[in-house]
């Protein structure tokens, strides 16, 4: 580990005052410190702001406000999230080990790096930790990579489950920039695909702060399923996931969310399956036709090819699972 | 291994005699003595698979703060028994670490950073870079077993042309991935030189004897001079059985900034620096008659080995070891890799083989239509070793699967796969047997009473979790009658008495021995004392005499006692101090030795997701005569985690592009956890082997994992009528 300088930050905007370019925030530190210690990340210095930003949970108009210092955790037992966002709570369950999820902070999550292994192994190229070295994972070990919106700059996936829920229930991301101004940013536009610049997951401005999280209102707190597909049961990041939530009213289908991990860059949200699934009533068949729109279409790459009959399979179980919420049995 | 009675109370009756200082942190586990003076040392590894090194670049982490010294295979001290090509070959250490400017793999050493701190050290190795000619490489296995040439592994029984009508026959090949040790202590070592030539050790192994041996042969210091610490363990499963550059490179070190140096490999340096079973090709051809007795097989098998030395895993063996096969031919081939040297890991060899004839037994069952339990008890050698022809000992193989059976409900399993379907779950049922040559070592114990009766028992075997102290207590009270609580354990030191490494289930086999004969020893000692005091003791054998925490007693009259506090002042003792030794003898000429396990699993498959949930798994072991029955069931239990890891995700993954190993961490690498299993219900045939040695134990690490892996994909099978033969089975092989 490169030797740093620690500072503990009193609030937002101090912390925004003092940051140099070659300075990092630092909240639960579960990510990166761990970058850190691989000589991924060498800051200069570190602001801790774990004390700085707001860490409440609390309804909001609408819908509901997470402070951007919770812990993974909080978002498992809130009772708020538990009644009306259960989806939530879910994929944060089926993410980490407990030691991580009581450590690791809301703001973290969405901002996490990838866990390709050639982003963490410096004796690799990736475009993603030192840019226009290649891209490591591209016609190498591709069985963790994506299947939609990648380049050959990078092939990787996000990591989180959270954000696949969050994607789903069209979270916004509040941030304050530098400037002290504030920002939402919709979860849709938060992540970013690799596109010309795959060292960027986000659109987040430099030198700015999550402050929150804002979950709007939905009524998918009855049918909803997080399914993930992985290699071993706790403790191992997506093969694919698979968020699902659904409303129903007189039997039929009012609204649909589907989203997924392990899949692209960013969450990934299925428009077109959801508005597939609209005015429909619940059967196998129904969907099995969403599952075959989420598919159709997708290129993988030569070394998982098998995610996309998975996917398949994985969206049709979730959808089934938000009718008879047996979510545990994957 | 000491055990200090840190809260004042003492150690617990039951369960295991190190149980508080694993629990409460104090237990000292190589990296954590407190060693003044101390610098950290840290390796940084080649980048290049295969190649010369030309130079090292170390400026940029010589001016890094907190520098000591850059060890290189250009500034070191030479090490006297590296000092040529021979000496290299004679150390048996394969790797001769800064003493070659050849590149077998990438992840090999080319400098340590020693610094004050371990901070400063880590960051100062991220700033050394090798210069390198880069020779050409081969890091893929399949493409380079078809290049080896297999020879025999074994007398040929019988002839092909014997079995060439078999009625049934099955012939696959089954491959399996290459597994890392993965212990929860990374191997670590703080070498300490007191003295031009003496030196201290703290360090993780398995065995300290050997470490010593083998250190002194390469620094050409004598054994003696070199005291090793190995008192706790954090988990072996033979990655410790052989001396790696860990602890040459620290002694190295020590030597030329003389300072103690402390070397702890991070977990990516582990992937490579410490061994793992090598990735395996097996062909198997199997012919039965209609009722199902074997009349014939041919096993073919491959591993992979290093460029600079060979190993081999003897995958074979096990078809020699389980089964009559009138007509039996085995042959074997290593494929060098630029990879380090494989080494042991649990159930060497036979874990490999095993997994294929346990498969192929059970896909020759599908073709007779004869239950594989029927098929396999009509065909179990029980009589004698099918090898050497030894009678066994003991052989409760049948046992063991009949038991299996019964505790699983094996009635209940469908004849034909896809019978248990609910929605996308089918449900199936699998079994497989294991065995183990159950061997025996010649070890040494000692014990040392004092005048309040509490006696220490004490040898240097090393502890690696698998209950060996515990064991040593439970038998040394059972021949003594010294109460449990009265005695502690010592281990894992090289000044006490000498005891071979602790590998190849043959720890407690080999110790056993020695600490019943050091028992009998106590109790003939103190009875000829006692005689001195009481006429009653005058001439009496061990098995006439009992002890208690007073004194000792007449078996005959056990009001008859003569307290330890009047021996002591009648002979003005300080301390009692015995040490007695026991090892195989012409048993060995008499009888075959095995330990036996069945393995069956009842599990779910989901045929959309590909997600496999493993429901109920019996694990049934024949180990003789169970000293210790938490902590025998305890290794069983994680040798059956271990074995589910084997058959569902273990795999190192391997880029020929980057030139060796990614994703070398405990996030890519996958090992089985909790929610991987179910309780794992373990039994025992709990009957002493009285052979093998007094105690009557045989060993059981081994015989645990061997069969999992095929119990699992035979059940796999059973559900969806997918018959997989290509390990790990990860859930995108279910679904394809």
């Amino acid at each position: 580990m490169r030797p740093f300088a620690f500072q503990k930050m009193n609030n937002a905007a101090e912390a925004l005052k003092d940051k140099k370019a070659e300075a990092q925030f630092i909240a639960g530190g579960t990510n990166l410190v761990d970058l850190m210690k691989k000589h991924i990340a060498q800051p200069e210095a570190l602001l801790d702001v774990s004390s700085a930003l707001p860490k409440d949970i609390a309804v909001s108009g609408r819908g509901l406000l997470i402070g951007v210092m919770a812990r993974n955790t909080d978002l498992t037992l809130n009772k708020d999230i538990l009644a009306r966002y259960p989806l939530v709570a879910r994929a944060v369950l089926a993410g980490a080990s407990p030691q991580i999820r009581n450590m690791a902070s809301v703001g973290g999550n969405l901002l996490q790096r990838t866990r390709c292994p050639y982003f963490y192994d410096v004796s690799t190229p990736c475009n993603k930790r030192k840019p226009n070295s290649g891209c490591g994972a591209l016609h190498g070990a591709e069985r963790m990579s994506a299947i939609v919106g990648y380049n050959a700059q990078c092939v990787t996936v996000h990591p989180s489950d959270l954000c696949v829920a969050l994607a789903a229930l069209d979270a916004e991301v509040k941030i304050m920039t530098r400037e002290k101004k504030e920002k939402s940013i919709s979860f849709r536009d938060f992540h970013k695909l690799p596109e010309a610049t795959p060292w960027k997951d986000n659109t987040l401005p430099e030198n700015a702060l999550i402050t929150h999280v804002y979950i709007p209102e939905n009524p998918f707190h009855q049918h909803f399923a997080y399914l993930k597909l992985r290699d071993r049961t706790s403790y191992a990041f997506a093969l694919v996931s698979v968020a699902a939530a659904l409303h129903l009213e007189n039997g039929k289908i009012t609204a649909a969310r589907l989203a997924s991990g392990g899949v692209a860059h960013k969450p990934w949200r299925w428009y077109e399956a959801e508005e597939f699934l609209k005015g429909k009533a619940p059967s196998a068949e129904v969907f099995a036709g969403a599952a075959e729109r989420v598919v159709k279409g997708i290129k993988p790459l030569a070394g998982n090819a098998f995610k996309v009959p998975m996917l398949k399979g994985a969206v049709e179980t979730a959808l089934e699972n938000c009718i008879t919420q047996e979510s545990y049995k994957q | 291994m000491k055990i200090i009675d840190t809260c004042g109370a003492p150690p617990p009756a039951d369960g295991r005699v190190e149980a508080r200082e694993k629990v409460t942190g104090s237990g000292k586990y190589a990296a954590e003595y407190p060693v003044e003076e101390v610098c950290y040392g840290v390796f940084a590894v080649s980048t290049l698979a295969a190649g010369k090194l030309k130079s090292v670049k170390v400026e940029k982490a010589k001016e890094a703060e907190g520098v000591i010294e850059i060890l290189t295979h250009l500034n070191k001290p030479v090490v006297s028994g590296f000092s040529d090509e021979t000496k290299i070959r004679e150390s048996r250490l394969g790797l001769a670490v800064f003493h070659t400017d050849r590149i077998f793999f990438k992840g090999q050493p080319i400098a340590l950073v020693v610094a004050r701190t371990l901070e400063e050290a880590t960051y100062a190795a991220s700033l050394v870079e090798g210069e390198y000619e880069a020779g050409p490489f081969e890091l893929d296995f399949d493409k380079a077993r078809r290049k080896a040439t297999l020879a025999s592994t074994g007398r040929e029984k019988g002839s092909p042309e014997a079995w060439s009508q078999a009625a049934a026959t099955v012939e696959a090949e089954y491959t399996i991935a290459a597994e890392i040790h993965n212990p929860m202590e990374m191997h670590a070592t703080i070498a300490h030189w007191v003295a031009a030539d003496r030196l201290k050790l703290y360090d993780k192994n398995q065995g300290v004897n050997n470490v010593q041996r083998t250190v002194g042969r390469v620094f050409e210091i004598p054994a003696e001079n070199i005291e090793v610490f190995s008192e706790f363990v954090g988990g072996g499963f033979g990655s410790g059985l052989r001396v790696w550059s860990n602890t040459l490179a620290a002694a190295m070190a020590a030597k030329m900034v003389k300072r103690p140096v402390k070397l702890m490999l991070t977990r990516p340096q582990m992937f490579m620096l410490t061994g793992y079973r090598p990735a395996s090709w097996q062909k198997v051809k199997l012919g039965a008659d209609r009722e199902g007795r074997f009349l014939g097989g041919w096993h073919q098998a491959m591993n992979g080995t290093s460029t600079y030395e060979d190993f081999n895993e003897w995958i074979t063996g096990v078809t020699r070891l389980i089964y009559h096969i009138p007509n039996l031919k085995t042959e074997g081939a290593l494929v060098p890799l630029n990879l380090s040297t494989p080494t042991w890991m649990r159930g060497p060899g036979d874990c490999t083989g095993d997994f294929a004839i346990e498969s192929a037994i059970d896909e020759l069952s599908y073709v007779l239509n004869m239950d594989p339990v029927a098929l396999r008890l009509k065909n179990t050698a029980i009589d004698k070793h099918p090898n050497n022809g030894l009678p066994w000992s003991t052989n409760y193989m049948n046992e063991c699967i009949e038991t299996g059976a019964r505790m699983i409900g094996w009635e209940k399993r469908p004849s034909k796969p896809l019978q248990l379907l609910e929605g996308d779950w089918a449900t199936g049922y699998g079994m497989a047997v294991g065995a183990w040559n159950a061997g025996r070592g010649y070890a040494s114990a000692g014990i040392v009473m004092q005048k309040d009766g509490s006696v220490s028992v004490r040898t240097a075997m090393t502890d690696i979790g698998t209950g060996t102290g515990t064991g040593m207590r439970n038998i040394a009270h059972e021949v003594t009658g010294i109460p449990k609580n009265r005695i502690t354990i010592e281990l894992g030191h090289s000044s006490l008495p000498a005891a071979p490494s602790q590998g190849g289930s043959t720890g407690l086999s080999s110790v056993s021995g020695a600490v019943v004969a050091v028992s009998n020893d106590l109790k003939t000692r103190l009875a000829e004392y006692a005689a001195g005091i009481n006429p009653a003791f005058q001439g009496l054998k061990a098995d006439e005499v009992q002890l208690t925490d007073k004194g000792i007693a007449l078996k005959t009259n056990p009001g008859a006692v003569v307290s330890y506090h009047q021996i002591w002042e009648k002979n003005d003792l300080k301390s009692l101090e015995l040490e007695a030794s026991s090892g195989p003898g012409e048993e060995r000429q008499k009888f075959a030795f095995c330990s036996t396990s069945a393995h069956f699993a009842k599990l779910r498959v989901n045929r959309r997701t590909g997600r496999v949930k493993v429901e109920k798994y019996v694990c049934v072991a024949d180990g003789g005569k169970i000293i210790n029955a938490q902590a025998a069931a305890n290794q069983m239990s994680g040798a059956v985690t271990g074995g589910i890891g084997m058959a569902l995700m273990e795999e190192m993954l391997i880029d020929a592009r980057v030139g060796g190993l990614i994703a070398n961490d405990l996030a890519g690498y996958h090992f089985a956890v909790n929610a991987d299993t179910p309780v794992i219900e373990v039994a025992f045939i709990n009957k002493p082997d009285v052979n093998i040695n007094p105690s009557g134990a045989k060993g059981l690490g081994e015989v645990g994992i061997i069969g999992v892996a095929a119990a699992i994909t035979n059940a796999i099978y059973n559900a969806t009528g997918k018959r997989l033969r290509d390990l790990p089975v990860t859930p995108d092989k279910i679904i394809a």
